[in-house]
């Protein structure tokens, strides 16, 4: 049956586009919104970025209700500290976090408390069907390391704008604009007072159902592109490439991304020498064993972790 | 310890005495420029063949770790979900018999 399928539906399109080219000049009037500015590396982050971790994690999500959840995470495990050597300094920590979640279709909120005094909430409130308006902030003992956040998100039927502002006197503002059916290039433009900092990016994105391909511009440096292939349904293959013009470095990394029905797995290999492996198995139903692999071979450091995610 | 550069100095003329009569051959062998040739090629063949093989060693360990972290998982799970899609197909077969037969019937 499966096999059956996917030629079905390959045809229509087929035919659809046939009949679609001799009006693509009127389709230009109804674009499809393109996502958001923020996420135009979404596909590649997913599969080359997975979030690795040393030592054991445990987590659990226990519905109230329908719209509020509680959240139990411990972790344990060697942490990196940041050093000036060369080789890195690792020491034995532990932590437990609690959080609250509200989601309802119009509000999210979420809340976060670490047991070292941290605390970080988000919340996510859409004012029309329009017009959302995101804020985030992130509470610590340390002076001068908590922040906050406002984002004013406006969708449009072709195009997205976000205005945002942060303390610091930190505001930006981005647009991105549906230009083909496929293609879609927008602009940011930053201003971090308290650094005396600005800049401007250009990006862009083309997608079809098959690949998507990314490239950013910023005037601090970095230049980024990135490049996803849809093999099947169930793989997907990624590379990413990341330069910076001003530290000079260069970095770039291949990935493979695998949705099987019962665990996703993703790998990646990149050009410092890095190998990273995730793997998320599912045991039952609401029952996640995760194991994380990370190999660098040029600074031996080798992290493994284990997990597992309940609710 | 006086005893020692003595008989260190007593040996030393003795050996020489005694080698006098050899030195002819053998040390003009030793001393030979084929010989000390071949000796210093050998000895940079030892150095070479070691350093590859280490070098070998170290790519091997390096091809090996990464294809474990990188390709065994995909394999186990690759297998995992082959065996779960012919159970899947054998249960269909099982369980789906019937069915198309009370339909055909």
């Amino acid at each position: 049956m499966a096999g059956l399928v996917p030629p079905v539906t390959t045809t229509i399109p087929a035919d659809a586009s046939k009949t679609k080219k001799a009006d693509e000049k009127t389709d230009y009037m109804n674009l499809p919104c393109p996502i958001p500015f923020e996420e135009i590396h979404r596909e590649a982050l997913m599969s080359l970025k997975p979030e690795t971790f040393e030592g054991l994690r445990f987590d659990f999500t226990k519905g109230l209700n329908q719209k509020f959840s509680l959240s139990h995470s411990v972790s344990m495990g060697p942490t990196e500290i940041p050093s000036q050597s060369a080789e890195t300094i690792k020491i034995p920590t532990s932590h437990y976090e609690f959080g609250a979640n509200y989601i309802d279709p119009n509000l999210m909120l979420i809340g976060r408390v670490m047991t070292d005094g941290r605390l970080n909430a988000r919340v996510k409130w859409d004012l029309t069907d329009n017009l959302t308006v995101k804020a985030n902030a992130q509470l610590t003992n340390e002076p001068h390391m908590s922040h906050g956040m406002f984002n004013f998100d406006y969708k449009g039927k072709d195009y997205r704008s976000q205005f945002q502002i942060g303390n610091g006197a930190l505001f930006g503002a981005s647009y991105f604009q549906s230009v083909s059916p496929h293609l879609s290039l927008g602009g940011e433009v930053f201003w971090a007072g308290q650094h005396r900092k600005s800049g401007i990016g250009y990006a862009g994105r083309y997608e079809t159902d098959k690949m998507v391909a990314t490239g950013q511009v910023a005037s601090t440096g970095m230049v980024a592109l990135s490049y996803v292939q849809k093999v099947s349904e169930k793989v997907s293959l990624a590379s990413d490439f990341m330069y910076n013009y001003m530290s000079k470095d260069v970095t770039a990394s291949v990935g493979y991304d695998y949705i099987l029905r019962q665990c996703r797995l993703r790998g990646k290999i990149d050009s410092n020498g890095c190998t990273t492996a995730f793997l998320e198995e599912r045991l039952n139903m609401g029952l996640n064993f995760i194991l994380s692999a990370e190999i660098d071979h040029k600074k031996k450091d080798y992290k493994f972790g284990f997990g597992l995610t309940v609710g | 310890m006086a005893a020692q550069p003595k008989r260190g100095g007593v040996s030393l003329p003795e050996r020489r005495s005694a080698a006098k009569p050899e030195s002819n051959i053998l040390s003009r062998i030793t001393s030979s420029p084929i010989v000390s040739r071949g000796k210093q090629a050998a000895c940079d063949a030892a150095f070479v063949s070691k350093k590859l093989l280490l070098s070998t060693g170290k790519a091997a360990w390096i091809a090996g770790t990464t294809f474990l972290i990188l390709a065994v998982p995909l394999i186990i799970e690759m297998d995992r979900e082959q065996q779960l899609n012919e159970l899947e197909l054998q249960q269909a077969s099982l369980l789906g018999a019937p069915p198309t037969a009370s339909v055909s019937k």
